[in-house]
């Protein structure tokens, strides 16, 4: 008897409607306003407004011919993701730590890995440019990943402990009695069961990092991220549709990606 | 969820994650270059501080890397056109500032850009830090076609510290289906018959300034019992105000939604709307429009000077002028490229056929950093204190 | 490693399943400490230090890193400007009511994708992610073009008759600041909460039914409280970051929606003034955090996390 197996309730066909309807709606709210930036992307408007008037595809146009704009959301997709890994690991780790031992400073780790939640990231970007500057760090990309992976790690460890709190530890036990040392019996008898969970936590991170900008804006160098750039660009009204465009295109490789891997999921 | 030894639900996401990466680390590093179009990547780290006057070396053979530390939207090239022309083979590079403050906190933290460009208000801090330094104009050959008041901007102590570049207006912004008395002084932003629709901007110095406009105070010399009146006008006037603006985007989409129908704004937003077909009109107040002005300054143990020099000189040129001017509706230092302006709704956004708007006009003065920092105070207890 | 000595090292007294360090482990236990606990001392112990140093800084005048003679000016000024402090609580109040109904019109959501999806469930919440993708600064300027008093919503009301005035309670204000608040953040509170569903075992919930157990008494006795440390974890997920927020009121806001996050930020990249900056984060911080420690004891978290 484990807890790792799947879950089969009785189907109840009455909540499950319900729950399918909660979830389409929640969806649909969500994804609106991104129905209207799509609108707007194709819509002659130079700023946000009705009357629409015309169509026009000038602004995916000027999305392709903006090198620094493609460049930033190359940056925002290479930070997202290499913070988003290494905050997955070493959150993991934590949330091991403190389900599977008992040590001093056990509750303070716990606490430490979530404390990113409650400090401004104005205040840990203003912190950490002088912590760079001291060590004459340049600002830079991985300085950004750096920030990043720190404001990660919470989601992840709450992710993961949610996960981990009362995963009983017999079969892993069982498993070193039979002779494994106690890393294999992680990966084989933790990992598989956690992993879902791990990748919930990933993309969280990831998301979390692809959006952030008040970090950023403080700690770019010469190569800005898409938010750090966009932000900019909305001092000056006439770059907003382009900017529109870019989420737009964004948003919609995004989905193609997402739907391409579930087409190759289904014919394996 | 599957069992334990295949999850095919979750190859997805984790393939999705490794594909960003992938195509992140690619189009992050392929590109990393700044984008001159022929130029091999020159060695980082510059000519040497005593290079030979620029005459000596032919602008095509001039090489090296300058670091520019700017507002986004003047890395386009359209903005430094005049200099990738006239030097093909130098690296631009840019970093980013969200705000005057910004600007000088990374400045002041020890950020490595060459040339930066704060704004009036703010220009004075770099000069008593000792983070810019002077420069010597006789090597601007665009110099002499910047107007005296601007070229005052960028002096202190009889010395030329920055570089004039860009300047606007400010003034009261209304929406003349709305409100249809004319709007002749600042006191508008004040006015209870606009209740729920004034739009200020979110700046404490700006709402120092409009106060001093309005009660004739001093602007460079305020008095704890005037800033203490100021205070608590602005507090009532919170109850007046829908929101405040940050950019100009911010304010434009306020006055196309019906939100706001009274507004600080600058010439851009004015500009915009005329053309985007609002009804909208910009006050001449009879206590005079603001102006500011952007400027471009050195730090100083810079080892790229005679770049530098080179950049803002070219950021004086007629093509970047023009593009300032028909993109950003922004005015541009070069009096030639003002002269040169021909559509109809810019020469009214910058009232080029009325000299006399520019006499009547207040350029934000200098801040010492006690007012700065007692001004900034004021407007955020103002926003706390709702 | 032979089994024998695997059976010699178990610990002699039962089978708890986190008893010490010694043995097999302590490779593992110290090659998933070190890493983590250096990160965490460098890149956020020690900038918070150095954040709370600056905060007993004068000003910002002269070279950044050069000593300076410690003061508590700027803690006395707190204490003499009472909108500050009550601009704390109220944002306070604004993240537990953010909190509490995000977490409440999470769980629904959670259960679903936990226990109801099947397989697709993965799927599902990318799709649920996907827009967070999206520039969030563009996807609020397209709700305000929603909201406004010309706007969408506006423009449907006024047209079929509803009202005679535009809503102006839409936007620019308090109430916009929560809707919006608990808008962005139920997804991110679903995730723990599905964590903590996944952990809920079938056999218990047969043998819950066999006892003539209904499906409200399932849930209530058994998926419930399984999954209170998600539930108590994705508050706090919400909740913590909440009271520092200042992204959504300045957008949204208007002028009565000010947090207290935008006063912070504002003092770091409008005002230049650092050490204030500070000084109000610090402040938030130690309440933020001893509001937490006091919570989690009332909950008694540690009956849900010790096994």
């Amino acid at each position: 008897m484990t807890a790792t197996g799947v879950v089969r309730h009785r189907p109840l066909r009455r909540t499950s409607r319900w729950l399918w309807a909660y979830y389409w709606l929640l969806l649909a709210l969500l994804f609106l306003p991104i129905g209207l930036l799509a609108l707007f992307a194709v819509n002659a408007n130079t700023t946000l407004s009705f009357p629409l008037r015309g169509l026009t595809l000038d602004w995916f146009g000027r999305v392709l011919s903006t090198p620094a704009l493609l460049r930033s959301a190359g940056n925002s997709l290479a930070v997202a993701a290499g913070s988003s890994i290494v905050a997955t690991l070493l959150g993991t780790g934590v949330a091991i730590l403190f389900v599977r031992f008992r040590f001093p400073g056990r509750w303070l780790l716990l606490g430490l890995s979530v404390l990113p939640l409650i400090v401004p990231f104005v205040v840990l970007a203003g912190a950490l440019l002088v912590l760079f500057r001291a060590f004459d760090v340049d600002r830079s990309l991985l300085t950004v990943g750096i920030a990043h992976v720190m404001i990660g790690l919470p989601f992840v460890v709450l992710i993961m402990l949610a996960r981990l709190v009362g995963f009983e530890p017999q079969v892993e036990e069982a498993a070193m009695d039979l002779g494994a040392t106690y890393p294999t019996a992680l990966r084989l008898v933790v990992l598989p069961a956690i992993a879902p969970a791990m990748v919930a936590a990933g993309l969280t991170a990831f998301t979390v990092s692809f959006d952030e900008f008040a970090l950023a804006l403080f700690l770019v160098g010469r190569e800005p991220t898409f938010p750090v750039y966009l932000f900019g660009q909305l001092r000056f009204t006439t770059t907003l549709p382009v900017m529109i465009a870019m989420a737009v295109v964004l948003m919609a490789a995004t989905l193609g990606l997402l739907l391409f891997a579930e087409r190759v999921r289904r014919i394996r | 969820m599957g069992d334990s030894r295949s999850r095919p639900g979750m190859r997805l996401p984790v393939g999705l994650v490794l594909v960003a990466l992938v195509v992140g680390a690619c189009a992050g590093a392929g590109a990393s270059s700044p984008p001159v179009e022929s130029a091999p990547p020159s060695a980082a780290g510059a000519t040497a501080p005593t290079t030979p006057s620029p005459s000596e070396v032919p602008p095509d053979q001039v090489t090296g890397e300058l670091t520019v530390l700017d507002w986004a939207g003047y890395d386009d090239p359209l903005y430094w056109q005049d200099f990738k022309d006239a030097y093909p083979n130098a690296n631009v590079g840019f970093e980013f500032g969200g705000s005057d403050g910004d600007i000088y906190g990374k400045m002041k933290a020890g950020d490595q850009a060459d040339v930066f460009h704060p704004y009036t208000g703010w220009i004075q801090f770099y000069v008593d830090e000792g983070i810019a330094q002077e420069i010597d104009t006789s090597k601007l050959k665009n110099w002499d076609k910047v107007p005296e008041d601007f070229k005052k901007v960028g002096q202190f102590n009889g010395k030329q510290y920055c570089v004039p570049f860009d300047w606007g207006f400010t003034s009261v912004l209304y929406n003349t289906e709305k409100v249809t008395t004319p709007i002749d002084s600042w006191a508008a932003l004040m006015d209870p018959a606009y209740r729920g629709h004034i739009s200020m901007w979110d700046d404490g110095p700006g709402a120092v300034t409009v106060s001093s406009y309005i009660h004739g105070y001093d602007e460079t010399n305020i008095s704890p019992e005037q800033l203490a009146t100021i205070k608590q006008e602005w507090i009532d006037q919170a109850k007046l105000n829908k929101a405040y603006w940050v950019g100009e985007p911010d304010l434009v989409s306020m006055f196309q939604s019906g939100d706001a129908t009274v507004a600080y704004s600058w010439q851009g937003a004015y500009a915009t709307l005329l053309g985007a077909g609002v009804p909208v009109a910009y006050a001449d107040p009879k206590e005079g429009r603001n102006s500011w002005v952007g400027v471009y300054c050195i730090r100083k143990d810079t080892e790229n000077l005679d770049l530098a020099l080179k950049f803002i000189d070219e950021k004086l040129g007629e093509k970047t002028g023009n593009n300032l001017v028909s993109n950003f509706y922004y005015g541009h230092a070069n009096q030639d490229v003002m002269n040169g302006i021909t559509d109809e709704t810019l020469r009214k956004a910058f009232s080029i056929d009325d000299p006399t708007i520019l006499q009547k006009t207040n350029f934000t003065p200098n801040l010492t950093a006690d007012q700065r920092d007692a001004w900034t105070a004021m407007w955020n207890e103002v926003k706390a204190s709702q | 490693m032979a089994a024998s000595e695997a059976v010699a090292r178990k610990p002699p007294r039962g089978r708890r399943p986190s008893d010490g360090v010694v043995g097999a482990r302590r490779g593992t236990f110290w090659a998933l400490l070190l890493p983590v606990v250096a990160f965490l001392a460098v890149f956020l112990v020690l900038p918070l230090v150095m954040m709370a140093a600056l905060s007993t800084r004068a000003d910002l005048r002269g070279p950044l890193l050069e000593p300076w003679a410690p003061t508590l000016k700027h803690y006395v000024s707190l204490a003499e400007t009472p909108s500050y402090l009550r601009l704390l609580l109220t944002s306070a109040g604004i993240a537990v009511l953010v909190a509490a109904l995000t977490t409440l019109l999470a769980y629904p959501l959670a259960y679903f994708l936990a226990l109801r999806a099947g397989s697709r469930a993965a799927l599902l919440l990318i799709l649920l992610l996907v827009p967070f993708w999206t520039s969030y600064l563009l996807r609020v300027m397209a709700w305000k073009l929603m909201l406004g008093e010309e706007g969408v919503i506006n423009s449907i009301l006024m047209g079929t008759g509803l009202v005679d005035q535009p809503l102006s309670a839409l936007l620019y204000n308090r109430f916009s600041v929560t809707v919006t608040l608990v808008y962005v953040w139920i997804p991110f509170a679903a995730l723990p909460i599905m964590a903590a569903l996944q952990r809920v075992d079938p056999a218990v919930l047969d043998a819950a039914s066999d006892l003539y157990a209904s499906p409200r008494q399932q849930f209530r006795h058994v998926t419930l409280p399984l999954s209170m440390p998600g539930v108590i974890g994705a508050f706090f997920l919400v909740f913590i970051p909440t009271v520092g927020e200042y992204v959504t009121p300045l957008m949204v806001g208007g002028t009565s929606g000010t947090m207290y996050g935008n006063v912070i930020q504002d003092f770091f990249t409008k005002a230049a003034n650092w050490p204030f900056g500070s000084m109000l984060s610090v402040v938030m911080l130690v309440a933020t955090i001893a509001v937490a420690i006091l919570a989690l004891r009332a909950v008694d978290i540690r009956r849900f996390v010790e096994p």
